[in-house]
């Protein structure tokens, strides 16, 4: 360490702190200027906070309460398998249990929770005083609320969805034709909307709001999972949402995607589903290992061993974990030569996933290791997931999945990739991070009974299981004969699941006991080296005192005085002189300083916003239409107003003195600005979406002898192809009208802008025309069901589209956008980029392929 | 130094090797299920899909074999040994390089994985 | 070593009656009788008794499998306690390249790589159809019972349901099908599983090796009742299996006794002929399971109950209670002797 240190400061020499501390009174005022513009609304105000300390801490609490409720079915369900031919629960309570089991415990638990603690501490870990777009955070987390509610709620009311998590049709479409259904998928698409809106806040997070000197090679490892688990859900989480929607059409319309007899097909539905669904596992199990990765070092009392390895594991397993989603499908007759390919990249996964774990061990051996709880649950964790993961490659070879798939062998695998993988990691993190959102340390003593209470119950319960299913008892059953072998296995696995649940009890005890008369924790208690652990005891709401330069991985230990520095800000923003929140924007690479980006402060809008944008989901539910869709225009008007008074507000001077010699603009447009990487990100996931569908047009393309069939006859060539010119043209007038803005010619912008308006509205009706005039019916069969889908999620994007150049328009004629700060027509102009994309692709499939297939 | 000058490619580079698996991947599972579906039929022969998929193997392991040796040239920039950790632009430029040759060889495993199905299936059951 | 822990994980149940078929009997009682007797009974659906060949095959990887698992397992939990134990001191840059490189990175490729080999291998056989010739069985999913439709080389297809026989030794195609949701066929102890998928034709092929009676399952989620949705399959020698399915392919033998005679009566008067076919019957329903040789069978609700009167009343007259969801409606609005005597006139069809 030290001597690379040396190394580099005889190369070239970063910002030094300052040599001496500012006078205590200026510390004093500048402090309380922070305290001031950072501190929490009090009272019933305290729910518009939007600082990352406290929706972290909302985002966290609530997914833990959804992991309980879940843990409670689950017992319920254990109660019933107890004995063969039970009754406590009904077959209908029975399958809406493990279908809410299921759910919850990925898309509310999981995944959320994994936001949750990014979201707590990101910023932390980077220096940085809040994550880049708080009140986007905010919006994410009451989203998630409130579409959580309504999907627990339903359970309480034997309304809750019944076709299991995977929510395969027909079953789904046809047969279970209550609400449930409609409940999953909309309310899962609507918390799902907002897990891509924290992904995109994570990667430019870790990408852009660095502390100056923390280059690629130096960031935490937490933060390179989060990186590769936010992209992940950027590839992985678009498709589900294009199936749910398809589905969600199927059952409200009748267009028959999923449906034989119309000539859908219900493998579609597996690939979608599993196409996120794969990925998924990473996406969770990824950033809890990252706490692992953070754990280990620090209680080993040295560096990470292999960096470089360990990002090879989260990056390759990013990519290998996408080629997996046929293993879920092995026994759907699919050819034996794909069964094969996607058996190789299973076996081909398990390699980065293991490297990981060898550097994790050869840590242990480079240090003198200390014991704690959290190293106990790492260790625990340890021992659980590498069983897991052998299971895994064993079900990733095809003929022992022909026996094992479906079975409750999977049900013990997957518990053990995802209890030793995530919930083991995840009890670490709490034992270890805990002191920095309460200021105090967690029980000792209570935390050593909870790992042995919950890592033996743990093996009792799920262990039995993998016998139990090679005893041939299936997946999803209510109840099981008495005389196939399986009381004994399944009476041990309900004892044990009791065992686990208490031991999940003591720390759920010891997170809510009061602590009043246990003193504050010392600061950094664990002797950590990195960035988040320079906080005071008990945390103060601004985050870093001051932001500091980098030079190594674990500066906490490798940089002399950081704490007195930080502390006394010698370093970057000390001080709120404007009485505004403000960090650091850096570039990706090397993290060198180039903005001081605002950040909003409290407000109810995003809270207003994710209820009425819920309200068009809830309400869309029970086909309520009119009043669903008035919610969605409240939502639109909510949404500009948001952006009107909350986003890419004019400076009140152009640059800002930052401290340690450094002066940074505090407004910029274009690829340096977080806001044009956010549209970018958001716009892959979006395009990801889209190519799903034109997947499942090609999808039916391969099945059917004839598509389309004949002679029923197309959308024809015309009315597409003069649609999607016009669309192109109207992308281009905006191309122009961006140009026009920035070289002053206010004229030219407004003409341009206004006929681009015209002209995508018309390319939408052109569009349309193509398949209305050829009397292109949706319910009768799947081809013209696809056009429509493809041709409406075009103009819906030009319908967006149009809004965002109404903005612009707007804006510049109120003043707020002029030819220097551009930011809207800037971004506006990205997202047309990705519109004329898809219009181009829709136009080239529904037009142009028919001509050449 | 202006070879270890930030640009955005060198951190692209890292996912190219990983980018041609997962074309590869996609190349041979969309020729397998297309061929046996549209062309062959239930039992038809696979011997074109086998040479695409010999075919397209060479051309991702030639482009991953390109893209690990810059891994490795950068890797080995200068005379640093591992761990490149040192809060230098030499220091990341080498990690960027030795990530990237680490990747290649992942992906390289993972595509002869992938085309070893060409050896085992001789029809579409 | 390996053959105790395969014994203990079969059920511990003594070697003799491993091969044998005579456990019909007891096993024709599901329900209370056999609730008292220990796991050891187990056999039946258990992937770990095969009676066929592509389930040994399974499960000899399987046991290969586990015996590696065990090892790369201890290997890792050794290598991390001798980590956690160690002093720094002895931490060098060769340790570091064997722990990483060495244990973590080129060992699990070369593992790997054997494995996968080995998997891909034996995959083309499990999934190529059985020679042309074979014995044709049809079966589709319904909710929530199997029909079976025998396709013998010459003469009409013979529509059962419940209940596949099997000639020992010879191999079967099995054409799977639903017009209804997705269902999963799959007789543990004869080979791996496969989905029915309503618009698709998927195949399996078995070769059973042993006779005896083993017990079929629904392996996907198929709605409420998708735990009771299972089959019998006996595995007979093939004059035995001739015998059962020219037998199956006659009509049904009318009634010979006054109660069986009134039973038939009310059978056709209340409408059941509308779902269930008898042949030889008015009655030619084809939405529910064939009935013609329901006396015949071993159970009753596809699997889940004993087929005897008590628990055919049961079911005549509260279906729901026994089967979840079922369609068939209960026909508790009938006097418990025309119920009795509907229970024993489908019990005589033999």
């Amino acid at each position: 360490m030290s001597e690379h240190r040396e190394a580099h400061e005889a190369g070239k020499r970063d910002a030094q702190p300052l040599a001496e501390a500012p006078p205590k009174e200026v510390q004093r005022a500048q402090e309380e200027r922070l305290l001031k513009i950072w501190e929490t609304p009090g009272g019933w105000r305290y729910w518009s906070s939007v600082n990352n300390s406290d929706i972290g801490v909302w985002y966290t609490a609530t997914a833990f309460v959804f992991f309980l409720f879940a843990g409670v079915l689950a017992l319920l369900m254990r109660i019933q398998l107890a004995v063969p031919d039970n009754d406590f629960l009904s077959a209908e309570v029975y399958n809406q249990a493990f279908t809410v089991h299921g759910s919850v415990m990925m898309f509310l638990f999981a995944i959320p929770i994994f936001e949750a603690i990014a979201v707590l501490l990101l910023p932390q870990m980077l220096g940085a005083r809040d994550l880049p777009f708080p009140r986007l955070s905010a919006f994410g987390f009451w989203c998630y609320l409130l579409g959580g509610i309504f999907l627990c709620g339903a359970i309480f009311f034997d309304a809750a969805p019944r076709g299991g998590w995977f929510m395969y049709p027909p079953l789904t479409s046809k047969y279970q034709t209550d609400i449930g259904a409609d409940i999953w998928l909309l309310g899962f698409s609507f918390i799902e909307v907002a897990a891509i809106a924290a992904a995109v806040e994570m990667i430019v997070g870790t990408l852009k709001c660095r502390p100056p000197g923390m280059r690629i090679n130096l960031i935490p490892l937490y933060a390179w999972y989060v990186l590769v688990a936010a992209s992940m859900m950027l590839f992985a989480f678009p498709p589900l949402i294009t199936g749910s929607m398809l589905l969600e059409i199927e059952r409200a319309f009748g267009w028959p995607f999923f449906d034989p007899a119309g000539g859908g097909d219900p493998l579609l539905w597996q690939h979608l589903f599993w196409l996120f669904g794969h990925p998924e596992v990473y996406v969770v199990f990824l950033p809890s290992v990252a706490l692992i990765a953070m754990i280990v070092p620090t209680f080993s009392r040295t560096p990470i061993v292999g960096y470089g390895w360990v990002v090879l594991s989260a990056v390759g397993t990013g990519f290998l974990s996408f080629g997996l989603w046929v293993h879920h499908m092995f026994t759907t007759g699919l050819p034996g030569i794909s069964l094969g390919l996607f058996s190789a990249a299973s076996q081909a996964v398990a390699i980065p996933t293991g490297v990981q774990i060898f550097c994790f061990i050869a840590t242990l051996a480079a240090g003198r290791v200390v014991r704690s709880v959290p190293m106990l649950f790492a260790l625990g964790s340890l021992m659980i997931f590498v069983l897991g993961g052998l299971t895994g490659v064993m079900v990733a070879l095809v003929p022992f999945d022909f026996q094992a798939h479906d079975s409750f062998f999977i049900v013990g695998h997957l518990h053990y990739v995802m209890i030793g993988g995530v919930i083991f990691p995840m009890l670490a993190g709490l034992y270890y991070f805990y002191p920095l959102f309460d200021g105090k340390k967690l029980s000792d003593r209570l935390g050593k009974i909870a790992f042995w209470l919950t890592f033996i119950g743990f093996n009792i319960t799920f262990m039995p299981m993998h016998l139990a299913g090679l005893r041939g008892m299936p997946r999803r059953v209510f109840t099981y004969p008495a005389d196939a072998g399986l009381n004994t296995l399944n009476l041990i696995s309900t004892v044990g699941a009791f065992i686990l649940a208490a031991g999940i009890a003591v720390v759920v005890w010891d997170v809510i006991r009061l602590k009043q008369k246990q003193p504050y924790s010392e600061m950094n208690p664990w002797g950590a080296g990195t960035l988040e652990w320079l906080q005071e005891m008990p945390g103060k709401p601004w985050g870093m005192r001051s932001i500091p330069e980098i030079d190594s991985c674990y500066p906490l230990w490798d940089q002399p005085n950081l704490q007195r520095d930080v502390d006394e800000g010698r370093f970057y923003l000390p001080d709120a002189e404007e009485g505004l929140r403000e960090t650091l924007v850096t570039s990706v690479i090397d993290a060198v300083p180039q903005q001081c980006a605002r950040l909003p402060g409290s407000s109810f809008i995003p809270m207003i916003a994710a209820f009425s944008l819920g309200g068009f989901f809830i309400l869309g539910t029970y086909h309520w239409w009119w009043p669903a869709v008035s919610s969605l225009l409240l939502a639109v008007a909510v949404f500009c107003y948001w952006l009107w008074t909350g986003t890419a507000r004019t400076p009140e001077k152009d640059e800002k003195y930052v401290g340690l010699g450094l002066t940074l603009p505090i407004y910029v447009s274009g690829p340096a600005s977080i806001s044009w990487w956010s549209v970018f990100i958001t716009m892959l996931a979006d395009l990801t979406a889209f190519i799903s569908l034109v997947f499942g047009y090609f999808f039916f393309w391969t099945i059917h002898d004839d598509f389309p069939p004949q002679p029923s006859p197309g959308p024809g060539v015309f009315w597409p192809t003069l649609g999607g010119g016009m669309l192109l043209a109207a992308w281009a007038l905006t191309v122009f009208a961006r140009r026009w803005n920035r070289s002053g010619n206010s004229a030219a912008f407004y003409t341009g802008l206004l006929t681009s308006i015209v002209l995508a509205a018309a390319g939408s009706a052109a569009l349309v025309a193509g398949p209305w005039l050829t009397g292109l019916d949706p319910k009768s069969h799947v081809y013209p069901a696809t056009v429509w889908v493809l041709v409406l999620w075009t103009v819906c994007h030009v319908a967006v589209g149009i809004i965002m150049q109404l903005y612009c328009l707007a804006r510049k004629l109120a003043g707020q956008m002029t030819a220097r700060r551009d930011v809207e027509i800037v971004n506006v102009t990205l997202y047309w980029h990705f519109t004329a994309l898809t219009a181009g692709i829709t136009v080239a499939v529904i037009a142009g392929f028919p001509l050449v297939d | 130094m202006s070879q270890t000058a930030e640009q955005h490619q060198s951190l692209w580079l890292l996912t190219a090797s990983p980018s041609i698996w997962a074309a590869h991947f996609v190349l041979c599972y969309a020729s397998a299920a297309i061929w046996c579906e549209k062309f062959a039929g239930l039992g038809g022969s696979l011997t074109a899909v086998r040479l695409a998929i010999v075919v397209y193997s060479v051309v991702a392991l030639t482009g991953i074999g390109i893209v690990g040796w810059i891994g490795c040239g950068r890797h080995r920039f200068g005379d640093a040994e591992l761990p490149h950790n040192a809060d230098t632009p030499e220091d990341r430029h080498r990690f960027l390089g030795f990530a990237t040759l680490l990747l290649s060889a992942l992906s390289g495993v993972a595509v002869l994985f992938v085309s070893l199905v060409a050896l085992f299936f001789g029809e579409c059951y | 070593m390996t053959h105790h822990l395969r014994e203990l994980c079969r059920g511990i149940e003594p070697p003799s009656q491993r091969d044998s078929g005579a456990k019909r009997a007891e096993v024709a009682l599901p329900g209370s009788a056999v609730a008292l007797l220990p796991d050891g009974h187990s056999r039946i659906q258990s992937a770990l008794n095969p009676a066929g060949v592509e389930a040994a095959g399974i499960e000899n990887l399987f046991w290969w499998m586990v015996a590696g698992t065990t090892v790369v397992w201890l290997g890792v939990m050794a290598l991390t306690w001798h980590s956690v134990r160690t002093h720094p001191e002895s931490f060098n840059r060769r340790r570091e390249a064997f722990i990483i490189v060495g244990c973590g990175a080129i060992l699990p490729t070369v593992v790997l790589s054997i494995l996968l080999v080995f998997g891909l291998s034996a995959l083309p056989g499990l999934v190529a159809p059985a020679p042309s010739g074979s014995l044709k069985v049809v079966v589709s999913g319904e909710m929530w019972w199997w029909r079976v439709r025998y396709e013998p080389a010459e003469g009409q297809p013979i529509i059962l349901a419940n209940e596949i026989h099997l000639p020992v030794g010879e191999p079967v195609q099995f054409l799977l099908e639903s017009d209804n949701v997705i269902h999963s066929f799959w007789i543990p102890s004869l080979a791996g599983k496969m989905d029915l998928i309503p618009g698709r034709t998927t195949r399996l092929a078995v070769t059973p090796t042993k006779t005896g009676l083993f017990r079929g399952v629904c392996a996907e989620y198929c709605g409420t009742s998708h735990a009771l949705m299972k089959f019998d399959v006996v595995v007979e020698e093939k004059e035995e299996f001739n015998r059962w399915l020219a037998h199956q392919a006659t009509p049904a033998a009318p009634p010979d006794n006054p109660l069986a005679q009134r039973g038939e009566k009310q059978f056709l008067a209340n409408g059941c002929g509308a779902c269930h076919t008898v042949r030889g019957t008015n009655a030619a329903g084809v939405v529910g399971p064939d009935l013609t040789h329901l006396g015949s069978r071993l159970s009753i609700a596809a699997a889940s109950w004993p087929n005897d009167s008590a628990h055919l009343r049961r079911w005549i007259a509260d279906s729901d209670k026994i089967k979840p969801g079922a369609y068939m409606p209960k026909f508790d609005m009938l006097r418990s002797d025309d119920v009795n005597a509907m229970a024993v006139y489908l019990k005589g069809l033999k």
